[in-house]
């Protein structure tokens, strides 16, 4: 069951690859079998939860929030007097969104809420581990669209992904893009040296406004000019490559964005060079068409300092208003492609923790 | 007499309370003629409308007939559950934002705004930021109090976030238009997501403006504020300076 494999996570992300893909569908069942368990929760999400119709398209109905007294939650404080739900206020944070001001409370009843935490990851980072002071045992942080950052270790200690065939009508693009996300969250940990690790984490822990930097065979670091990894044109890229012909790694301290890479490729290729950017962790990675094997193809290896560990993916095989797949058909070829992660669709019959849902 | 408005069962209004009537505009695609003008009826009244009426009708070209029409809506929202959500802001005038931002801010706020990935729509944030402004009211590079970039359209992402960082940018502003098809919602959020990555978050405000970007969508995405159809530049400006504020003497 989805709640055995994710429980070693205090503090758990769902995160979805696109919308409706059903990662409150999976945070439901988390829900159930956590009440069912006698764990005692908190509940965050980056975005809004349990809303009855889709922010985009509302024509979508969306799956209820329905959480157990005793709970805690963080949502604003006009959906916690909208659900009616008696409850026991614990913080009022300073976080302000365009809902509200965020809560903590403790439910004393059972019932549906709609659930809208804080959005930047250290506010999320903040109200979970409130709500782990106020005495939850897990705290289960949704996430919105395909919003990651809340599955950087920084913020969560485990991640559920969410798949579904809303991604494609074509059954292969879904598992070629899911296996594309997977690898992504499964960066290799940086492998150099345990004292040029330290020495790199020094480098990259500044100030924060250091954009990047080369390091030389010798980890003589060049730092590069602010902005260079965000904005930088391809000639800039190559010209840097030139003036470090020995610099086989790139310390990429903020994003790393698509077009960084794709230029990068490009002149690592026609110089025969061949380089490894290290990034503090995945969320930092932004890809567009590109995969990281591709790109490890033309000779740019990716690393990360610190590891998001993926417990689980759940998979949606219905596109709402679209199309569908067969659910053991789309999970097999999941399977083939993605190797040790268990795979799910808390919907289906075959699932062991499901159960209609009986009410609270 | 004024009656008092009852919150719990809101209606629309024209003569006087309770009267739900609503004024409504569409076009069907068949000839201007009597039979166009029962059909007018007849769909009013499947969408829940009694006493439908039709008020003006005309041909729009060829085939299409334009109606204008009236209809007492039923339906009543409780208004009173719905008031906790949201900020309700009182907005300033542009006198008001720029005194505001000398007393409690001191210094210019400055803004880079864009139309990010393929969008090539520029209107939107034109109209918040250029001097021209919109409705009368000028854009905020003809405050005082802002110091402001407009990059235009079709903006990669990352080098609208270099550039807010290179000018120590208080908020990005960036417009989408965003379809049912979801195709321009990662752009929205990677942005975001790339502030964060930065390690930006908590320095920058980040609001986003759309036809059809609600508060409601702005929070899915991840975004301080959204902006949609009838906001003004002092709206926007009044949102950026209370919330700069807010944020200043919350880290004391």
């Amino acid at each position: 069951m989805l709640s055995d494999l994710t429980a070693s996570a205090r503090r758990l992300a769902l995160v979805g690859l696109a919308k409706n893909t059903g990662k409150t569908v999976a945070l439901a069942a988390l829900l159930r079998e956590l009440k069912g368990a006698g764990r005692r929760v908190g509940v965050t999400s980056v975005g809004r939860d349990g809303e009855e119709r889709d922010v985009i398209d509302s024509r979508i109905e969306k799956p209820r929030v329905l959480l157990a007294a005793g709970s805690l939650v963080a949502t604003t404080d006009g959906l916690l007097s909208a659900s009616g739900i008696p409850h026991e206020l614990l913080e009022e944070t300073d976080v302000r969104t365009p809902l509200g001001r965020v809560l903590i409370a403790r439910l004393r009843g059972a019932g549906a809420i709609e659930v809208a935490g804080p959005s930047a990851a250290a506010q999320v980072r903040a109200v979970s581990d409130a709500m782990l002071a106020h005495g939850a045992e897990q705290v289960l942080i949704d996430g919105a669209i395909d919003r990651r950052a809340a599955s950087s270790p920084d913020v969560a200690d485990g991640l559920v992904m969410s798949t579904g065939a809303v991604l494609s009508e074509d059954i292969a693009e879904v598992v070629a893009r899911t296996y594309d996300a997977v690898e992504l969250v499964r960066l290799p940990i940086f492998d150099g040296a345990p004292e040029d690790g330290r020495r790199i984490r020094v480098l990259a822990g500044g100030d924060g406004s250091r954009a990047g930097m080369v390091v030389e065979k010798a980890l003589a670091a060049v730092v590069l000019p602010p902005g260079f990894v965000l904005s930088s044109e391809g000639h800039e890229i190559a010209r840097l490559l030139d003036e470090h012909p020995d610099a086989r790694r790139l310390i990429v301290t903020g994003a790393l964005p698509d077009r960084f890479l794709r230029e990068l490729a490009s002149g690592a290729r026609r110089r025969g060079r061949e380089l490894t950017v290290v990034v503090a962790d995945a969320t930092r990675v932004f890809l567009a068409e590109r995969g990281v094997e591709w790109y490890g193809r033309q000779g740019i290896g990716m690393q990360v300092l610190r590891p998001i560990e993926l417990l689980a993916l759940t998979v949606n095989p219905l596109a709402p208003r679209s199309h569908g797949f067969d659910s053991g058909e789309l999970r097999a070829l999941l399977g083939e492609a993605i190797a040790d992660v268990p795979i799910f669709d808390v919907l289906h019959p075959e699932y062991g923790g499901f159960q209609e849902p009986a009410g609270l | 007499m004024p009656r008092e408005v009852d919150l719990a069962a809101v209606k629309p209004y024209a003569d006087h309370l309770g009267d739900g009537l609503v004024q409504m505009s569409f076009t069907l695609p068949v000839p201007h003629s009597l039979a166009a003008r029962r059909a007018a009826l007849e769909l009013a009244g499947k969408m829940g409308f009694q006493e439908p009426e039709v008020v003006h009708y005309e041909p729009l070209t060829e085939g299409y007939t334009y109606f204008v029409m009236y209809g007492r809506c039923v339906q009543s929202v409780d208004f009173a559950a719905l008031q906790g959500e949201g900020f309700d802001i009182e907005y300033m005038s542009e006198d008001e934002v720029e005194r505001f931002a000398e007393e409690r801010l001191g210094r210019k706020v400055v803004v880079v705004g864009a139309s990010t990935g393929s969008d090539t729509h520029s209107v939107g944030i034109d109209a918040m930021l250029n001097l021209k402004g919109y409705h009368g009211h000028h854009g905020l590079e003809g405050y005082h109090s802002f110091e402001t970039y407009n990059l235009g359209s079709q903006v990669p992402n990352s080098v609208l976030l270099a550039k807010a960082i290179e000018v120590g940018a208080d908020a990005i502003l960036v417009s989408q238009t965003v379809t049912q098809q979801n195709l321009h919602v990662h752009n929205l959020t990677e942005l975001v997501e790339m502030v964060e990555a930065e390690g930006r978050r908590g320095d920058m405000i980040l609001a986003c403006g759309g036809p059809r970007v609600s508060n409601e969508l702005a929070k899915e995405l991840g975004y301080d504020a959204g902006f949609s159809k009838g906001t003004e530049p002092q709206h926007l400006a009044t949102f950026i300076v209370r919330e700069l504020a807010a944020r200043v003497s919350a880290s004391g």
